[in-house]
């Protein structure tokens, strides 16, 4: 398999994405998004995840150290969250993720996050051609890759 | 000005009812002017105990050594442990009850005021001798500190300010507000420096000036894990950064290793380093009471205050939450206000 990253020339660089996807939510999102025929980037890698609060920093940070161009979180609208708080204890802990990640020197539009309900196959298509499209014109991502 | 006798009467008076089974605090270290640790079990060693600014360490670190080999023990002496406590190590033993580590009763907080000056930095102080060595540092009042040099007679006065550590320069609460007793007045805020300076400034920078000062640092680190060591907040048994669970034997087949999840090597180089530090940073964030402990023990002078004091900065400044201010608030990550931020969500 060809590395992607390790393309130099703009045009050829395709973004690598690691999503975390809640079970509830996203991850039905982004099924609906597949079953809709919507016609959108293929550069996410999904994983999917029992909620948005059961991520770890140390997901992104690995994804980051193994190689990912940019990291999405995708949880439930606020109010919408399977365990009733999950969403609102990720949306706190990942402010303070992104904010160190930015203050290291992480370009900051490598971090996302979003809310993509289980009916919002649209929204979900157009969150990640957007974040494709910022990770284009940033390039590969090599601050906190690991180099082995 | 704290008289170090009243804080020598109380321990010994602790220690002579058998109230506590020991007390930690200061002693007069044998290999230069600093202070150093030390824990006293009979009432004659009481004497023992001194009060200075050189009095860097934050003794809270001892009482979760004491709590992790009271729990090994065969027969646990599970009397409380008397500990002098400064303004920070007393926030320090506050995160550790807000998180149930040990319960209340289990301590007796013997605090003493910073009085409006605080501790000395070594590194500030020696650089200020000029390669001269102090052999008495003392308070001389809010804003000076007494130093005596080897060898000379007389004692000179340094403007506190310029060398006192840099976290007492902008420190809030330098009395123990939780406490048994406090010797020293009820002096509070610093305010040398303005709160959160440093990381201000640093925020200030581009991303690519950020970046580059930290990967300058990170690739300097030894992962000699030092900063972990003498954290207090560092209590887990078993650390992400090292799986020492996980021991490769002749048995261990190639499927195991490959299955196992590595979150980051062990190895010294910058990204991997890059991972330890910034989960160690996160890992803090509203636990961190900085105390600047691991950012005097660190051989290499990583500025590791500065990725705390960020994380601090926020929890502060978006969330209201100051670490080890209130042992009932329910900890920063495990709560939530509906006014959080959430425009950088899409
Ligand atoms: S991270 Fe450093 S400053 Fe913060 S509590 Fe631990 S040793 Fe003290
Ligand atoms: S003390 Fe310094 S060199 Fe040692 S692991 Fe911590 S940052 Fe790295």
């Amino acid at each position: 398999m060809s590395n992607p990253s390790k393309v130099t020339k703009a045009e050829e660089f395709e973004p690598r994405i690691v999503a975390f996807l809640c079970k509830w939510c996203s991850s039905a999102g982004s099924d609906l998004a597949g079953v809709s025929r919507i016609q959108y980037s293929a550069n996410a890698t999904p994983i999917t995840i029992p909620c948005s609060g059961s991520v770890s920093p140390m997901f992104i940070l690995s994804a980051f150290n193994k190689g990912a161009d940019g990291v999405l979180i995708s949880g439930c609208h606020p109010g919408d969250c399977h365990y009733m708080e999950g969403n609102y204890l990720a949306r706190r802990k990942l402010y303070l993720v992104k904010e160190l990640l930015q203050f290291i020197g992480l370009e900051s539009e490598r971090f996302r996050m979003s809310w993509v309900s289980a009916a919002e196959g649209a929204k979900f298509a157009e969150v990640v051609d957007e974040f494709v499209e910022d990770l284009r014109v940033l390039g590969p991502q090599n601050r906190l890759k690991a180099k082995r | 000005m704290v008289n170090v006798e009243e804080i020598r009467d109380y321990a010994a008076n602790l220690l002579g009812k058998g109230e506590v089974k020991s007390v930690l605090g200061f002693r007069r270290g044998s290999a230069s002017a600093f202070a150093e640790p030390c824990t006293i079990t009979d009432v004659g060693e009481a004497a023992s105990l001194v009060w200075d600014p050189t009095c860097l360490n934050n003794l809270t670190l001892y009482l979760v050594k004491d709590h992790k080999q009271q729990a090994a023990a065969k027969t646990p002496d599970n009397r409380p442990v008397g500990i002098v406590a400064k303004g920070c190590d007393s926030r320090a033993i506050g995160v550790l009850l807000q998180e149930n580590y040990f319960k209340r009763e289990d301590v007796v907080v013997i605090g003493v005021s910073c009085e409006g000056t605080g501790v000395v930095d070594p590194r500030k102080l020696s650089a200020k001798l000029k390669g001269r060595t102090a052999s008495r540092v003392s308070f001389y009042g809010a804003d000076g500190i007494n130093v005596r040099v080897y060898g000379e007679e007389t004692e000179t006065v340094i403007p506190a300010q310029e060398v006192l550590a840099d976290r007492c320069l902008e420190c809030r609460a330098a009395i123990p507000t939780l406490n048994d007793i406090v010797f020293g007045e009820a002096v509070g805020a610093r305010e040398f420096d303005e709160p959160f300076h440093a990381a201000k400034a640093a925020e200030s920078l581009s991303a690519d000036e950020r970046w580059a000062t930290w990967e300058h640092h990170f690739d300097r680190c030894l992962r000699c894990f030092a900063c972990r060591a003498v954290c207090p907040m560092c209590y887990c048994p078993e650390c992400v950064v090292d799986s020492t669970t996980f021991v490769v034997t002749l048995g261990t087949s190639a499927e195991e290793k490959a299955n196992r999840i590595r979150w980051c090597e062990r190895s010294a180089n910058t990204s991997e380093s890059a991972v330890y530090h910034l989960t160690r940073a996160i890992h803090l964030a509203g636990r961190c009471i900085d105390c600047g402990e691991c950012e005097r023990v660190c051989p290499v002078n990583i500025p590791l205050r500065l990725l705390n004091t960020k994380l601090e900065k926020e929890a502060f400044e978006m969330f209201e939450y100051q670490a080890g201010h209130d042992i009932e608030q329910a900890s920063l990550l495990s709560s939530f206000r509906d006014e959080d931020p959430n425009s950088f969500i899409r």
